[in-house]
């Protein structure tokens, strides 16, 4: 089934974040939202964290380049990563026409609260977007 | 008028030159002083994209003798001799969006810096052609073609790269002004148009451009101890250091 973005919560830094499961077992799945993606136009590059890493919010796990420029890619939430979408690097070509169901990057399985409380919801969002136009 | 910081023409040794603008990108960041740094290579040295192989360097024979470093931007690998190289610093907001504008900005200044001696330059755009930047463009940064990348007689003078932080982007970018013995398929201003620039001249023509073209009045500050401190521990836990070199 297809991820609605309208039901995800959004980083400022523009990571969309995708809150599945209950209790000690909840995992985030994230991405880059469109807007982002269609800012940074033609992604050639994309660097991945290891599975086992630990992360925290605003630390950086990724980088992306496009045209020339590289940019680091933030964690939203804090946890452990446990699982990578290791096919996304050869296919950024895909990033454009589906970002947010092809377009996961990593799962992180959450050690707290810590971040979530931070994000944005989608109407939030779109009027940060809006207003960075 | 904004005051910003202005780091005058000096040369530096690779690993120093990286650090050094990693170090500003950092400062800048907390700061919010925008600042321009214009250096020459104090021996001939290549550097790779940040996301190029170093085995890559066995496509260029020329350039194999010499020195290389890794950049933390991104775009093809450089053989940095007769050259011009500016680094700008500005503050963003961590929000912010592609900082791909400040490219057609900065080169506009080089341009027009580069008419007062003679050349004329034009950006890769305006001549029709498609443009390239995928994995598979050829080694060099010279021999690719990106939309603002400066062109002289089909040869490519000018390319920028840039590297975004949380709170500053830094943009970085290599003006040939003569062609080298370690890149001899490379011609540079000077074989071009005849127009050998020096290039003290030049870094400053930039530099009055650059402060004209932004609304900003130059404070001259050179590094201080205390950065040059804070790029030594880039330089060994970065660029100086194998494992950054070899990443890829």
């Amino acid at each position: 089934m297809s991820r609605d973005e309208s039901k995800l919560l959004y980083a400022t830094t523009h990571e969309w974040v995708d809150v599945e499961g209950e209790g000690d077992q909840r995992v985030a799945t994230i991405g880059v939202s469109s807007f982002a993606i269609e800012q940074l136009n033609d992604l050639v590059y994309m660097d991945l964290p290891e599975v086992g890493r630990s992360v925290s919010p605003g630390e950086e796990f990724g980088e992306v380049e496009s045209v020339k420029a590289v940019s680091p890619l933030y964690s939203p939430v804090s946890g452990e990563v446990i699982e990578v979408h290791t096919e996304l690097p050869d296919q950024l070509e895909k990033l454009n026409e589906d970002p947010y169901d092809f377009g996961w990057i990593v799962k992180v399985k959450l050690s707290g609260e810590e971040g979530i409380d931070q994000l944005l919801d989608h109407a939030a969002y779109q009027k940060q977007c809006a207003e960075s136009q | 008028m904004q005051s910003a910081r202005l780091i005058q023409l000096a040369a530096g040794h690779a690993v120093e030159n990286m650090s050094i603008d990693q170090a500003l990108l950092e400062i800048t960041g907390n700061t919010r002083v925008p600042t321009l740094r214009l250096y020459t290579w104090c021996e001939p040295t290549l550097s790779l994209g940040y996301f190029q192989k170093r085995g890559d360097r066995q496509t260029h024979q020329d350039s194999l003798s010499i020195d290389a470093v890794r950049r933390s931007t991104g775009g093809g690998a450089i053989v940095h001799h007769h050259e011009l190289t500016y680094s700008l610093f500005l503050p963003i907001e961590p929000t912010s969006g592609s900082q791909r504008r400040l490219y057609s900005q900065v080169h506009k200044v080089i341009a027009a810096a580069l008419k007062a001696f003679g050349v004329t330059a034009v950006p890769f755009r305006m001549l029709g052609q498609s443009t390239s930047d995928s994995p598979n463009d050829p080694f060099l940064c010279f021999q690719r073609r990106t939309d603002e990348d400066l062109i002289v007689s089909g040869y490519k003078i000018l390319g920028s790269a840039q590297r975004k932080s949380r709170g500053a982007v830094l943009q970085h970018g290599s003006l040939l002004l003569r062609s080298s013995p370690w890149s001899p398929q490379l011609p540079g201003i000077g074989e071009l148009t005849g127009h050998f620039i020096p290039v003290a001249e030049i870094a400053d023509r930039v530099s009055k451009g650059i402060a004209k073209r932004m609304g900003w009045d130059w404070e001259p500050h050179p590094i201080s101890t205390e950065e040059r401190k804070h790029a030594e521990r880039i330089s060994e836990s970065k660029f100086g250091s194998p494992q950054w070199y070899e990443r890829r």
